[in-house]
């Protein structure tokens, strides 16, 4: 794997842990707020469960060096 | 009745809120891959500071208040700022035996000056 393949899976890696664990968060203080009182134990069990799922991509992605990945892409109006 | 209608009332719209959370989640694939979640990341690095700036303008608009033009926030690369500080530490670090030698070597000589 070059630097340049090693630096983009990193970059991806923290973007997905940042997503994640705010996604996680915001759906346990969506379901705190709602359900359960406004107690704390949803939001760390969202945050909890975001990181998690992060890390397994990210296990993922560095144990499986030739899996390519693609890019979104604009569709340009002609 | 009447109470036990508004708890249903409640429940519905509490569950409407947190299932409209849970579709969001899922339509936009969030909680998927890493390669939709850097898109996500993106097209919100795009999105959301042109609308944060439509709404505040919208608010002046409606409020008469002006809000004064703020200086623009300084160019931070995070990367470059991490990369060269990791570069002069590590140089500091290789040069570091070279320039303890040469710093004792002077501070005898001046000793040695010192003491004649």
């Amino acid at each position: 794997m070059s630097d340049s393949e090693l630096g983009r899976k990193w970059d991806r890696c923290l973007a997905d842990t940042v997503v994640k664990i705010g996604t996680g968060f915001g759906l346990g203080l969506v379901f705190s707020l709602t359900f359960f009182k406004r107690r704390m134990w949803p939001l760390a069990f969202g945050s909890g469960m975001g990181l998690g799922m992060a890390y397994s991509n990210c296990q993922h992605d560095f144990q499986a060096p030739y899996l390519l990945h693609g890019k979104y892409v604009k569709e340009q109006e002609q | 009745m009447v109470p036990r209608v508004w708890s249903l009332m409640r429940f519905l719209i509490k569950g409407s809120v947190a299932g409209g959370a849970v579709y969001l989640v899922y339509d936009q694939e969030l909680l998927g891959p890493s390669d939709k979640s850097q898109a996500v990341l993106q097209k919100a690095e795009e999105v959301v500071p042109t609308a944060v700036y439509q709404f505040s303008q919208y608010m002046c608009e409606q409020t008469g208040l002006k809000i004064p033009q703020l200086p623009a926030p300084p160019k931070f690369n995070i990367r470059e700022s991490w990369n060269s500080g990791i570069s002069t530490v590590m140089s500091a670090l290789s040069v570091a035996p070279s320039k303890a030698w040469e710093y004792s070597k002077e501070g005898w000589e001046y000793l040695k000056e010192r003491t004649k």
